[in-house]
């Protein structure tokens, strides 16, 4: 014969249910329970945006002096290896990454040119470099004007608070920035393309 | 089956059939009573209930009520002027606890509830025939008493198969703080909302008359009705005449329903009216309100209904659910008193509280966060002020009020009446100012995209079902604890000896003789900023009072034009 079952009704009630309220009180701070950490996937390589207020990260090790292999057309990027730059003469441009944010948080890298052998700038990367100095400790919004021949910088009048910067360090900001568009050895196929062997 | 208790030494399930007209208390026809530690069963019949000064089963601390949807069920203990139960657990809050955002194919009833949980329920089939011989009000014959104490004998049996099932999923503290909630809104029900019935049927009597005046009177500020209709032509030239942008159909028609009127009238506060109009032609009866014999509104408060378990009366028969103007006719009875209590801010103030976010706690206690929050971020002077800033405020208002329905860029825009451009800086700002908040708010968001739920201080609970609504969970978590506020404010001020006549969103309307009135709305007071600071863990909301004393009649601002002018055609031509 099977057992009777037996349906309890307990939950041990201490006194006045007002009395002691506060004990049946839950969390609300799911934010703490869930911990959701956003995870950077993209990094875009350009200059700001004509409308774009940015900021320049303040730690210079989030600031790369390197060069780039640019196809204007195609929009692509490459990093070049230090030890590949004299193979490829005329080809490749010296630039400063600098580590930038939007107010919309998003970060980029800021490619600027940097002067030549000979130690020349023109006016528009001048400015974009004073851009850059001044984005390291306030807001900048950086707007190109042709009659000028030079960026001009704008700052806001109002408070802008601190931007959040993602909690990654400069290593893997390049990778995700460049992910396969990093050229390392002197036999890359985009190497080879421009030398005709392909 | 068996029922065991180490705490209670009674536990009662429990069942009346009851009639009465809408707005009326009901009259109990029988009630059946189930004890299920000793299994005795209680089957009484209207005549002998009728002669019982109290109820015949205990209700004293040591015994649990069982029920489904049981303000029912006290609204017989009232009829009867019996006491209400110390221990109340209500099958219908906790069922809609278990279930609430999934979907329900057989509904939240006692049925559907029995299906949910895979329990036969064939029995209740005969439901609708029972309930109309129930509700004719007798006589009955004896095989028709017979019949209806077995029918309520079946719901009993019901419960009792529906506890066995809920009993494991149920916390039975919090259940029971829900269950006290069904007695107040019992109480509530009760005492329902003076009417001016004189009016209200002089209203209805000449209610054509009226509509036909109207048009005339009203239709001399906008120029839109020919023949006594509405032209959309006329219409169009009144907002080109107006310099007022007005929403469009995807074909380029100008949008006509009301949501659109209700939205416009907030931004243009001068097509109220025009509201008022439409929405007044549109009914052909004066109004569906349930009011009773003695002349108050009462009606179903249909508490724990909406997803954020916020109470859902029909906005046809409760009396704050009709259009504003209509709610004039809210009136004290001689040498009686009402106030309508409401918290400040209460959405901004609980956002602040839960989220711990300082500024935003700060921008509460300024008493009026919305300047503060233009202050704190920057867009108007520190010692900006209402007037100074009138327009800039009302911006800052819609944007904090906005957040906290999910409200987008596009949508803040139309309400400021800016450009997406501004309306995207508005919300930056908000982003910027109160980031503690949004850390919350996003957190909260993505907890319930993970493990498919959310709750409240006390336990309501949101489960998220396949088609998640982000903004409407977002803002769970701030109207849910609202309303979870409410129901203690309701049951701290009832205790308190203060009659309820209603509770309205995040305010509750009191009555007392005028010479008690202001006593009564301290204590009103005291006991709302209690339920706040037990809800909010001590940060207490304060509360802004309308005192309505006899003779004198309730009023919503947005309603009382649109009250003068029929107000006005019936002293002129009646």
């Amino acid at each position: 014969m099977s057992e009777e079952k037996v349906v309890k009704i307990e939950h041990k009630l201490d006194g006045d249910l007002f009395e002691n309220i506060d004990q049946l009180k839950l969390d609300q701070n799911f934010s703490e329970s869930i911990g959701v950490k956003k995870q950077i996937s993209t990094i875009p390589i350009r200059k700001p945006g004509r409308q774009d207020f940015i900021r320049v990260h303040p730690d210079d090790s989030y600031r790369l002096p390197t060069a780039i292999l640019e196809f204007k057309e195609e929009g692509e990027n490459y990093l070049i290896s230090p030890d590949l730059w004299h193979e490829l003469p005329g080809e490749v441009t010296p630039k400063m990454l600098y580590t930038a944010i939007n107010r919309q948080d998003v970060p980029f890298l800021w490619p600027v040119r940097l002067a030549d052998e000979t130690g020349r700038l023109d006016a528009w990367n001048r400015s974009a470099h004073k851009a850059a100095q001044l984005a390291i400790e306030k807001w900048v919004r950086v707007a190109s004007n042709r009659s000028l021949g030079a960026y001009e910088i704008f700052t806001p009048t109002g408070e802008l608070p601190e931007p959040e910067w993602p909690d990654i360090n400069f290593q893997e900001i390049l990778r995700i920035a460049f992910g396969d568009y990093q050229i390392n050895t002197f036999d890359h196929p985009v190497i080879q393309r421009l030398r005709g062997e392909i | 089956m068996k029922f065991a208790s180490k705490i209670f030494q009674e536990i009662w399930a429990v069942d009346f059939e009851f009639y009465g007209n809408s707005g009326d208390r009901p009259t109990p026809v029988c009630l059946i009573a189930h004890e299920l530690l000793t299994g005795r069963t209680l089957r009484i019949w209207q005549d002998e209930l009728s002669k019982m000064q109290s109820p015949p089963y205990s209700i004293g601390p040591d015994s649990l009520f069982v029920a489904y949807y049981s303000s029912a069920e006290f609204s017989c203990h009232l009829a009867r002027k019996w006491p209400l139960p110390t221990h109340i657990l209500d099958l219908y809050t906790e069922f809609r606890n278990l279930t609430n955002g999934l979907p329900l194919p057989c509904g939240k009833g006692l049925i559907g509830a029995l299906t949910y949980f895979g329990v036969d329920s064939i029995g209740a089939l005969q439901k609708e025939a029972m309930r109309d011989l129930i509700l004719s009000g007798g006589p009955w014959s004896n095989d028709d008493r017979e019949a209806i104490l077995d029918y309520c004998q079946s719901d009993v049996s019901a419960l009792v198969l529906l506890l066995e099932k809920m009993a494991p999923k149920l916390n039975l503290k919090r259940a029971l703080l829900r269950g006290q909630y069904m007695a107040a809104v019992a109480k509530i029900e009760d005492r329902g909302i003076p009417i001016d019935i004189e009016l209200f049927n002089r209203l209805e009597e000449n209610w054509e008359l009226i509509k036909t005046q109207l048009i005339q009177n009203v239709d001399v500020n906008y120029k839109v009705f020919e023949d006594g209709h509405f032209r959309l032509s006329l219409f169009k030239k009144y907002l080109i005449d107006n310099n007022i942008p007005w929403p469009k159909l995807e074909t380029g028609t100008l949008k006509t329903d009301d949501d659109t009127f209700k939205e416009m009238a907030k931004v243009h506060p001068q097509l109220q009216q025009l509201r008022d109009l439409r929405s007044i032609l549109s009914q052909l009866k004066l109004s569906k309100l349930s009011i009773g014999k003695d002349g108050r509104n009462r009606c179903l408060l249909s508490a724990f209904q909406t997803r954020t378990g916020r109470n859902a009366p029909s906005n046809s028969k409760f009396i704050f659910g009709t259009a504003t103007w209509l709610r004039s006719l809210i009136k004290p009875e001689p040498g009686m008193g009402l106030a309508y209590i409401d918290w400040s801010q209460q959405e901004f103030g609980i956002a602040a509280k839960l989220s711990e976010d300082l500024h935003m706690q700060d921008a509460y206690r300024s008493g009026d966060p919305y300047l503060a929050f233009g202050k704190q971020a920057g867009a108007v002077p520190p010692n900006a002020t209402k007037q100074s800033h009138r327009n800039e405020r009302d911006r800052f208002k819609a944007c904090v009020l906005g957040v906290n329905y999910g409200m987008g860029e596009k949508a803040l825009a139309d309400r400021i009446q800016q450009s997406v451009l501004e309306a995207r800086n508005l919300l930056k700002k908000h982003q910027d100012t109160y980031q503690r908040f949004w850390w919350w708010s996003n957190g909260a968001l993505d907890y319930a995209m993970f493990y498919g739920k959310l709750w409240t201080v006390f336990g309501w609970t949101i489960k998220v079902n396949e088609n998640p609504n982000p903004r409407m969970l977002r803002n769970f978590l701030i109207q849910a604890n609202g309303a979870e506020m409410l129901r203690l404010a309701c049951i701290l001020v009832l205790n308190e000896g203060v009659n309820i006549c209603a509770p309205i969103h995040d305010a509750i309307l009191i009555e007392a003789p005028i010479d008690e009135l202001d006593d009564k709305i301290c204590i009103a007071q005291n006991a709302m900023k209690q339920a706040s600071k037990i809800v909010l863990s001590g940060f207490g909301l304060n509360t802004d009072v309308e005192k309505i004393k006899y003779p004198d009649r309730f009023s919503d601002r947005r309603g009382e034009e649109t009250w003068n002018a029929i107000l006005d055609i019936l002293t002129k031509n009646l």
